[in-house]
C-alpha cells in the first residue's frame, strides 16, 4: 500500500534493530517521519551513526506485548494519511492517463493529441464526476465491513491475534472520512440502490436500535413511524414495480431498511475469517469490474458536426470535439480516427446522449428516475426539458 | 444467565443474516446495474427500419387540401405536413436537405407505400380495416367525421341523407376514400373524381352540387371560400380514424412512428405545448366549429428513449 521511503531498509541484516521495533515485520517497518535527529537511542543499542532511525514522537515501550508490536498511534495517522492523500491524487491521476489511451482507441499518436489538448484539471474532474459513484461504493463497503468485523474481532478463535483488514483501515480512518464517503454515496448513487446505503450506514457506526430511546415502547413507535415515512416515500413505487414485475426492484426498495434493523452488532466467532476473506476479495473484484467502464468512459462530450459547404451536400460527423483554433476543429469520431474539419464547413454542431445513458427500469420515486442520484435528479429539476436533437439518431 | 446468552446468540444469528443478505442485494444490485436494458430503445427499433441510414425521408403528402397538405409559394404547408415534420424529425431527418415532401393524390397513397416511392404517408389517411390489408397506420393522430359541403345557394335544400339520394343532385367525392364507400352505403349517387379540390372546382364552376369528404379536408376548402361555401352536419354516423401510413413489411417504422405520436399526446395530457397541439393551432384551429384534442394513438410499444429520466411534471 504506501510507498513512503523504507528508512530502515538501509541498516544491514546484520546491524542491530533499535527497540521498540525489534520484531516489526522488515515490509511493514515503515515509517514517514524520517527526520527525527539520528542517534537518540543509538546509544544504547548501538545503531550507526549518521542512518536517520525510524523514531515515533514519542516511542511506545510501556504497552508492548512481547512477541507483538504496538504501533504508536500517532505514527499509524500519519502513514495512513499519507497513504490515503497518495491514493486520492494517484489513483485519478493514473486512471485518467489510463482513460485518454482508451479514448483515443489505442492509438499512440491520437493519445498523444488528446494529452496535448486535454488539460489536467478537466482531466480530473471528468474522471471524478464518472468515478464518484465507483469511489464511495468502495469506501462505503470498506467503512461497513470494517466496522461489522471490528465489533466481532473479540469473538475470534483463540489463536488468531491479527484483525481484520477492513477492520484495522477502519480504525485508522477518522470518522468525518467515513461520513463524507457516505455523503458522497447519497449524492450519487441512484436512488433504486440508496437503501443499501441504510444498513452501510447503520453497520459502519454500530447504531444499534437502542440508541433511539432507551425505553422499548417509544423505540418501537419511533421505528414503524420510520418505516411509515419511508412507506409513503416509496409505495406508488413499490405499485408501479410490482406491475412491471421488477422483482429486485422491489426487494431493494423493502429489504434494506428491514435489514437496517439487525446489522449493528457482533458477528458469530466462526463466521468472521470467512467472511473477512471473501469480502475482501469481493470488494476488490467488485473495485476492478466496475473499474473497467469508468476507464471506458469518454472523457470528452460527444456531439454530431453537420459539416458541409456552403448549398452544397453536408455530412453528419459523430464524435468528440478535440479542440478548435482558427483553422481547424478536431474531432475525434466514435468510430475511431481523427477528422481536421476546416472551420468554415462547420455548419451546425448538436451535443447528444451516448446509448449507455440508456435508463434500464421505468420506476420513479416521486417523479425523480430510480437511475438517477439525488444529484442528477435535482439538475433535471433545473433543467427539465430535455430535447434529442434529429442528428443525434443518425447512424454513427 | 442463559437466556441472556441464548438472546445474545440469537442476535449475532440476526446480525449474520441481515450482513448476509446486504452482501448479496448489493451484489444484485452492482450485476443489475451492468445489465443490458429488457426494453428495446428508439435507436435499436430505428436500426431495424428500412430508413436507417437513408440520407433522405420522403413523406407522401396531399398538395390540394388546404389546411391540412397544401402546396402553396412551392412550400408544403398544413396539419399534417406539419405532423410529418414532426415525425421525420424525432425519426432523425430535419431540414430541407434531409426531407422530402411528395405529393399523393387520395388513390395514389397504397400504391405509392406500397411501390416504395415514399416511406410515409402523411394525407388524411382513414384507417380502415380493408386498407389494413395493405399498408400499416401508426395513429390515430386525427379523429374527424364524415360531412357534405355544399355551395351557399344549395344550404337549404341539401339538408339531409335523403337529399343526396336526390337525383337532381350531383354529388361528387374523390375516388380510393372512405366517403366513397360510406356514401355508397347510403344508396347515393356520386361522380368520383381524383381529389376534393376537384370536387370544389367542379361545384364553382357548375359540374357538381355537393361534396363530401370528411370534416378537416372541408374545413380547409372552407377556409379558402369561406363566402361560396357551407358544411351540412349529416348524420352517417362513422367517425374517421386518421393514421400515419406505413409499408406493411416495416412494422419496426409503424412502431416508431406510434411511439413519437404518444410522446405528443402525452406531452399534451400533461399539459405541455405538444407538437401535435402547435400544428394542429396553427392550421385547422381556428376553422373547425368545435375544438379538438389529439387521440390516444393504438398499439403503441415500449420503448425505452434517452428522455426517460426527464421529470414529468
Amino acid at each position: 500500500m504506501s510507498t513512503a521511503p523504507t528508512v530502515t531498509s538501509g541498516a544491514g541484516a546484520d546491524d542491530p534493530v533499535p527497540p521498540p521495533r525489534a520484531s516489526a515485520p522488515t515490509g511493514t517497518a515503515v515509517s514517514p517521519v524520517a527526520d527525527v535527529p539520528a542517534g537518540v537511542e543509538a546509544g544504547a543499542a548501538g545503531w550507526p551513526a549518521g542512518v536517520p532511525a525510524a523514531e515515533p514522537d514519542e516511542p511506545v515501550v510501556a504497552d508492548v506485548e512481547p512477541g507483538r508490536v504496538r504501533w504508536d498511534p500517532a505514527e499509524r495517522r500519519a502513514r495512513a494519511s499519507q497513504s490515503f492523500w497518495t491514493a486520492v491524487v494517484g489513483v485519478p491521476a493514473i486512471f485518467s492517463v489510463l482513460r485518454l489511451g482508451v479514448e483515443a482507441g489505442g492509438e499512440l499518436q491520437t493519445t498523444l493529441l488528446l494529452v496535448a489538448n486535454v488539460g489536467p484539471v478537466n482531466l480530473l474532474a471528468g474522471f471524478l464526476t464518472t468515478a464518484a459513484r465507483l469511489l464511495s461504493t468502495g469506501l462505503v463497503a470498506v467503512f461497513a465491513l470494517g466496522a461489522v468485523l471490528g465489533v466481532s474481532v473479540d469473538r475470534l478463535p483463540p489463536g488468531t491475534r491479527r484483525r481484520p483488514l477492513f477492520a484495522r483501515w477502519a480504525d485508522l480512518t477518522p470518522a468525518w472520512l467515513v461520513l463524507a464517503s457516505f455523503l458522497l454515496a447519497l449524492l450519487t448513487w441512484p436512488l433504486l440502490y440508496l437503501p443499501l446505503l441504510l444498513p452501510a450506514f447503520v453497520a459502519a457506526f454500530q447504531l444499534r436500535p437502542g440508541r433511539l430511546h432507551e425505553r422499548v415502547a417509544p423505540r418501537l413507535l419511533l421505528i414503524v413511524a420510520l418505516l411509515a415515512g419511508y412507506g409513503w416515500l416509496v409505495l406508488p413505487t413499490l405499485r408501479d414495480a410490482g406491475g412491471q414485475g421488477e422483482l429486485l426492484a422491489l426487494a431493494l426498495i423493502v429489504v434494506p431498511p428491514v435489514l437496517a434493523l439487525f446489522i449493528a452488532g457482533p458477528l458469530p466467532g466462526l463466521v468472521i475469517r470467512p467472511l473477512a476473506s471473501v469480502t475482501e476479495v469481493a470488494v476488490l473484484a467488485m473495485l476492478v469490474w466496475a473499474a473497467l467502464p469508468v476507464i471506458s468512459t469518454p472523457v470528452l462530450p460527444l456531439t454530431v458536426t453537420t459539416v458541409g459547404a456552403e448549398n452544397g451536400p453536408t455530412e453528419d460527423v459523430r464524435g468528440h470535439v478535440v479542440t478548435t483554433d482558427d483553422v481547424n476543429m478536431v474531432i475525434l469520431q466514435e468510430r475511431g480516427g481523427v477528422r481536421y474539419v476546416p472551420v468554415e464547413l462547420v455548419r451546425a454542431q448538436v451535443l447528444c446522449p451516448s446509448e449507455e445513458e440508456l435508463p434500464r427500469h421505468r420506476l420513479r420515486i416521486h417523479d425523480f428516475h430510480v437511475e438517477d442520484s439525488l444529484l442528477e435528479g435535482m439538475g433535471r429539476r433545473v433543467r427539465p426539458v430535455h430535447r434529442i436533437d434529429a442528428a443525434c439518431r443518425a447512424p454513427s | 444467565m442463559n437466556a441472556r446468552s441464548a438472546q445474545s446468540r440469537l442476535r449475532s444469528v440476526a446480525t449474520t443474516l441481515a450482513v448476509a443478505l446486504t452482501l448479496t442485494l448489493a451484489a444484485a444490485a452492482g450485476c443489475d446495474s451492468r445489465q443490458e436494458p429488457d426494453l428495446q430503445s428508439v435507436q435499436e427499433k430505428l436500426r431495424e427500419t428500412h430508413i436507417y441510414g437513408q440520407s433522405k425521408l420522403r413523406i407522401g403528402v396531399a398538395t390540394n387540401e388546404p389546411l391540412m397538405g397544401e402546396l402553396r409559394n412551392g412550400q408544403h404547408v398544413g396539419f399534417d405536413v406539419e405532423i410529418g415534420r414532426y415525425v421525420a424529425a424525432s425519426l432523425g431527418y430535419e431540414g430541407e436537405q434531409r426531407l422530402e415532401f411528395v405529393s399523393v393524390s387520395t388513390e395514389d397513397r397504397i400504391p405509392a407505400l406500397q411501390g416504395g416511392t415514399v416511406d410515409l404517408v402523411v394525407s388524411s389517411f382513414s384507417m380502415t380495416e380493408d386498407r389494413k390489408k395493405l399498408v400499416s397506420f401508426a395513429g390515430p393522430y386525427f379523429v374527424t367525421t364524415q360531412e357534405v359541403m355544399v355551395p351557399t345557394r344549395l344550404k337549404d335544400r341539401i339538408r339531409t341523407i335523403e337529399d343526396l339520394r336526390d337525383p337532381a343532385y350531383k354529388i361528387c367525392t374523390s375516388g380510393g376514400s372512405t366517403t366513397e364507400a360510406e356514401l355508397e352505403k347510403h344508396q347515393v349517387k356520386t361522380f368520383v373524381v381524383k381529389d376534393v379540390g376537384d370536387c370544389v372546382d367542379g361545384i364553382r364552376k357548375g359540374r357538381y352540387d355537393a361534396v363530401s369528404s370528411d370534416e378537416a379536408i372541408l374545413a380547409g376548402f372552407l377556409a379558402t371560400f369561406s363566402k361560396e361555401f357551407e358544411i351540412v352536419d349529416m348524420p352517417f354516423g362513422t367517425s374517421e380514424l386518421l393514421g400515419i401510413g406505413v409499408p406493411i413489411g416495416d412494422p419496426a417504422l409503424r412502431d416508431l412512428v406510434a411511439f413519437f405520436l404518444q410522446k405528443s399526446y402525452q406531452q399534451g395530457r400533461d399539459g405541455q405545448a405538444s407538437p401535435w397541439q402547435t400544428a394542429y393551432n396553427r392550421t385547422l384551429g381556428p376553422w373547425l366549429p368545435a375544438e379538438k384534442r389529439q387521440p390516444q394513438p393504438l398499439d403503441v410499444p415500449k420503448l425505452v428513449d434517452f428522455d426517460d429520466k426527464a421529470p414529468r411534471r
